[in-house]
């Protein structure tokens, strides 16, 4: 028998298996990917204390942890529905059923896509893809690239990149459009950079702070913002271009691009073509909650979160019984913040299955409050609101369910 | 056809910008009536690239409509599977 079955190998589901079993539960994690860690695996940077956060090691660490618990992992393993029937969660995957009173949805975050002209062409990926090529697979993408997008997440991936030796030429922009929307307007760009530079942490994003945050400045920034760009750690980052076709015959050969003005329109007559052997599209991330939703999981559309969320508890609860989340699929954050989430939603779904020693009501506060001293001390914010879009769905849980929660409480 | 609107949208099914831009413009439908009319998000991946795209289509399109409240439904198989895997055989 298995108490809990939790979807997801990376940093929440990790930490939530580890605590679920120290809690007394017998836990089965399932990934896709082929080795545990999720999105530790490509992570290298380094933190404003001048420490290194090495994502492989940390995965290690989690792993070893968990096997220290007799936490049952199998990697290859993709779901494909989650039900409930009764009283059990059944999880369908391709190795067949899994069945368990509590789940945990692990997920993650998937990447925005935004189409270019060209964008089938071998050569161009996602800049999520060539993370995962560079620091887990250890394949050179190329030797001269393009990124089109420019956002935290595309800074982050540049700087792995850089530090693996490989050459990125230039960051543009997508062509203004219904599809790449406000990231192909470089002012709504800019000031998305200018809201993240005081918390970068490095000096490859803070080359923001040379710009005033005043609107009227940003403008005048943006308009006299250099045509070859602000050198982003050696990387020329082109607010002021934006990437039309991704041009070549049987793979990528460059990137037709022109000038734009200030909001994301096309100067006729400055068309030009860079060279380029691979092309990175970043459009960003939003969380992975497809399975919360074929389980039946309401759904809350907030922005500061990166989308949709399913309706969740700051315990990390969801409206189904026996239904959990964390990480990622709550809202796009960094892997510590997934850590802390997935620790509290394993003493959570201790706490429910009546396990865990006497403390457990202090543990689970003691986790939450972690939570938020970990958001404190972050060094990335994907978006520079998430503590409010986290208070939004924690306002939105005790209108909806709270009234439920206690009087369970109070019969419990 | 312009290279904007031979853009493919849904690599699965080969649909174009063009057809899903047109087709949207034309009977300002719902993100499920237009995939069911273009077939873009009823291929092999189950939309997993395209449907973000196929919202955005929407919004810009269809008035008052915003991306918080047009996703497509989910269902499953939300990955790809073997029919024997569905039909519980797993030799």
């Amino acid at each position: 028998m298995i108490d809990v079955i939790v979807i997801g190998a990376g940093p929440a589901g990790l930490a939530g298996a580890i605590s679920c079993a120290e809690n007394g539960l017998k836990v089965t994690v399932i990934d896709e990917f082929v080795r545990p860690g999720g999105r530790l695996l490509g992570q290298l940077h380094q933190e404003p204390s001048g420490e290194w956060w090495n994502g492989i090691k940390e995965s290690e660490h989690l792993h070893n942890e968990a096997q220290k618990q007799s936490i049952d992992i199998r990697c290859g393993v993709s779901v494909y529905n989650l039900e409930k029937d009764e009283d059990a969660w059944n999880v369908h995957t391709n190795i067949g059923t899994l069945t368990a009173p509590y789940v945990l949805v692990a997920t993650g975050a998937a990447e925005f896509p935004i189409p270019v002209p060209g964008w089938t062409l071998p050569g161009v990926m996602s800049v999520g893809a060539a993370q995962v090529m560079t620091n887990v697979h250890r394949v050179e993408v190329g030797k001269k690239g393009i990124i089109i997008g420019a956002n935290i997440l595309a800074f982050a991936i540049l700087n792995e990149l850089q530090l693996a030796g490989i050459n990125v030429e230039r960051i543009v922009l997508p062509e203004k459009s219904p599809l790449s929307k406000n990231a192909g307007e470089p002012e709504v760009v800019m000031k998305s950079l200018l809201n993240a530079a005081h918390l970068a942490p490095s000096p490859i994003l803070r080359f923001g702070s040379s710009f005033m945050k005043n609107e009227g400045f940003r403008k005048l920034g943006m308009k006299f913002f250099p045509k070859s760009g602000v050198k982003v750690n050696g990387t020329p980052l082109q607010l002021r271009k934006a990437a039309l076709e991704i041009l070549g015959k049987d793979q990528v050969e460059g990137v037709l691009t022109a000038d734009i003005d200030v909001n994301g329109n096309v100067i006729k007559g400055t068309e030009k073509v860079y060279e380029a052997d691979f092309v990175c599209i970043a459009g960003g991330l939003y969380p992975l909650a497809e399975l919360t939703a074929v389980a039946g999981c309401p759904f809350k559309y907030v922005p500061e979160l990166g989308g949709h969320v399913p309706h969740h508890s700051e315990k990390m609860e969801t409206p189904l019984e026996g239904l959990f989340v964390a990480g990622n699929i709550t809202g796009i954050e960094s892997g510590k913040i997934a850590m802390a989430q997935g620790t509290t939603a394993g003493i959570s779904i201790a706490k429910h299955a009546g396990k865990g020693s006497t403390d457990i009501n202090e543990k689970l506060e003691q986790a939450m409050k972690n939570v938020h001293t970990v958001r404190q001390n972050a060094a990335i914010q994907f978006n520079p609101e998430v503590a409010n879009g986290r208070r939004k769905i924690y306002e939105l849980w005790d209108v909806f369910y709270g009234k439920e929660q206690d009087t369970l409480q109070e019969i419990g | 056809m312009n290279n904007k609107e031979a853009l493919v949208i849904c690599r699965c099914e080969e649909v174009t910008y063009g057809q899903v831009f047109a087709t949207a413009k034309e009977h300002k439908c719902t993100s499920r009536e237009l995939k069911l009319r273009t077939r873009a998000g009823m291929g092999f991946c189950g939309g997993r690239t395209c449907r973000v795209m196929v919202d955005r289509i929407i919004e810009s399109i269809v008035p008052n409509t915003e991306e918080g409240d047009i996703p497509l439904k989910y269902q499953p198989p939300i990955r790809p599977v073997t029919f024997g895997t569905v039909g519980e055989n797993h030799e």
